[in-house]
């Protein structure tokens, strides 16, 4: 298996201007400006294989976007090693730009006032694609889509929704080896996110691209990644399996119950802590270790139909590997 | 190759999305230059008046080979670099296998190409209208030279609307203020395209020559109305090259100075 990215101790520092609110405060910060230093991503390092499709998790401001940014070469870093399909992308080597994609929700790179088949073909002549591959792969990505009606529309005149699509396809026209999607689903309908959910999946199986995507979209990351790095101010937190994370962090399980009968609420209180009941369901949250004890109690004391054990939802964990995390 | 030839023809498209915008543009061209017309116009009544070596014909050619040498060396798109370095649409391009520098002069090209066809149209229209008596120049050598001129201007005007395009890089605030400043009140003012430069004291106008911003409008108009002789055009020649050369040197260090500094805000 080859390294598709290197990231070794990466550390990027910005420096911002502080302004004041207000008429006063402006114009002291224009005499007297105040510099700060902010450490967006501070002693990073991970490996990704080739073909491997990883999420990338971590709460607003906690250097996701930069570290991709800087994996495609838009940033420089201030210290520390990146290498991306054996290229350092700071260099920008066209052999490098044309492997790479950075798929922003936020971003666009279609030419605003023409009709976005423009800026496809546009892209088929930087990214030297022969007629036949533009026309394939233009084909698979309008239909997977269903945005075929739209092609000679101005982008301008493009709902969100549909901007995003071709954006997208803007994007992957040229079939790159390597995709850093940040948020890719921003914006997208259900179906629309489901139909780039399998895309993304059968790229990666297909091609074996390369992948990191962040997203908040929880069904985002649970359909498509094995593997997550979860960072937090700038620093890494957890790298590894999805599963492993919520055994990591997550010391409660949830016991789901349907009951029979009415009983009381304060004697549950003695097995674990209740998150919600309603009467017939249950659920309560109690220590992992001791989650088999909890459950054979259950059964024996009270008028239950139905049992489960279930680990608590990936979103509650991951907000509670933030919270944990706040305090380093 | 196909990449630019591609650039160029998404470029015209785009100058025509923005009709209204290109025609304004260029009825601020024509006012200044009938600004410059009827200026000296009533200082030139007497036609036989000759001052700082013009007379009532060479002045109004002047005029009319304004328009025509604004639209070739002023007009260019890369003016919008500022913008895009401030609001982080600059990270679109450089995420492309596309030189940066290639794609910009490409645009200007697509520009300039536009501007000139109007700028005939303009010249035409004014010529019927104003009926002025015009020195057409007929020596080849000078209407060479002439080209080369306007090459080596738009050369430095590219590298000044990039070098004015990069303060963003570091002041991000300042997408437009820098390159109002050096391209309307130097450059303007300083190139001769208010007025030609001889009315300048001699001193001033020795100071200018060794400032890239004669060579802009003042020197190419000079070398095609032949008002020196061969060597001294040359000699202009040179020190336009020479400031192209410095100039484009300077831009390409600080454009990769400035991609340090880039922080690829916004999106």
């Amino acid at each position: 298996m080859k390294k598709a990215i290197v990231v070794s101790h990466l550390i990027k520092n910005f420096e911002i201007l502080e302004k004041g609110t207000g008429f006063k405060n402006s114009f002291a910060s224009l005499l007297h400006p105040k510099k700060r230093i902010i450490t967006a991503v501070n002693d990073l390092s991970f490996t990704i294989q080739e073909g491997e499709l990883v999420g990338f998790i971590g709460p607003n401001g906690a250097g996701k976007t930069t570290t991709l940014k800087t994996l495609s070469g838009l940033l420089y870093p201030t210290s520390g090693f990146v290498s991306v399909m054996d290229f350092n992308p700071w260099e920008k080597s066209p052999d490098f730009l044309k492997q790479i994609s950075l798929v922003m929700g936020q971003k666009n790179q279609l030419w605003w006032d023409l009709p976005a088949m423009e800026s496809f073909e546009l892209n088929k002549e930087i990214y030297e694609i022969s007629n036949k591959e533009f026309e394939k792969n233009l084909n698979e990505l309008v239909s997977l889509l269903g945005v075929s009606q739209f092609l000679q529309t101005q982008v301008r005149k493009l709902s969100l929704g549909q901007r995003m699509k071709m954006e997208l396809i803007a994007a992957l026209i040229y079939k790159p080896k390597v995709l850093f999607l940040d948020e890719p689903t921003i914006g997208l309908d259900l179906i629309a996110q489901q139909n780039l959910r399998d895309f993304i999946y059968q790229y990666n199986k297909k091609y074996n691209a390369t992948i990191i995507l962040t997203s908040h979209n929880m069904k985002d990351l649970i359909d498509l990644t094995r593997r997550v790095i979860v960072i937090n101010d700038g620093r890494l937190i957890f790298d590894g399996a999805l599963e492993d994370l919520t055994l990591k962090f997550a010391q409660d399980k949830l016991i789901k119950a349907k009951l029979s009968d009415e009983i009381d609420i304060k004697r549950l209180e003695e097995i674990g802590m209740v998150k919600k009941f309603e009467y017939p369901e249950l659920i309560i949250s109690v220590p992992r270790s001791t989650v088999a004890i909890a459950a054979s109690e259950l059964l024996q004391n009270y008028p239950i139909s139905d049992l489960t054990i279930e680990e608590l939802p990936i979103e509650e964990v991951i907000s509670t590997v933030f919270k944990q995390s706040k305090g380093f | 190759m196909g990449k630019y030839l591609k650039v160029l023809g998404i470029s015209f498209q785009q100058e025509f999305a923005y009709k209204l915008n290109f025609i304004m543009w260029r009825v601020r061209n024509v006012m200044q230059v009938l600004v410059f017309f009827f200026l000296w116009s009533s200082v030139f009544q007497n036609p036989d008046a000759n001052y700082f070596g013009y007379n009532k014909e060479k002045i109004i050619a002047y005029a009319f080979l304004l328009i025509f040498v604004r639209a070739i060396t002023m007009s260019s798109r890369s003016v919008d670099v500022a913008g895009i370095i401030s609001n982080g649409e600059l990270s679109n391009l450089l995420l492309k296998p596309i030189n940066f520098f290639k794609y910009w002069i490409t645009r200007d090209i697509s520009s300039k190409f536009l501007n000139i066809i109007f700028s005939f149209v303009e010249i035409t229209f004014l010529f019927l209208i104003l009926k002025p008596e015009i020195f057409i120049q007929t020596n080849f050598i000078n209407i060479m030279l002439f080209v080369a001129s306007l090459l080596i201007a738009s050369l430095i005007f590219f590298s000044i609307a990039m070098l004015t395009s990069f303060v963003p890089f570091w002041i991000p605030e300042i997408s437009w203020g820098a390159q109002f400043l050096v391209i309307v009140i130097f450059v303007e003012f300083l190139s001769g395209a208010f007025f030609p430069l001889d009315v300048f004291p001699t001193l001033v106008q020795n100071i200018l020559k060794f400032t890239p911003f004669p060579y802009l409008v003042f020197v190419p108009i000079q070398t095609y109305l032949g008002s020196q002789n061969i060597h001294l055009n040359l000699l202009s020649l040179g020190i336009g090259a020479m400031w192209a050369v410095i100039l484009l040197f300077i831009t390409k260090m600080v454009w990769q100075k400035g991609l340090k500094v880039y922080e690829a805000v916004g999106r």
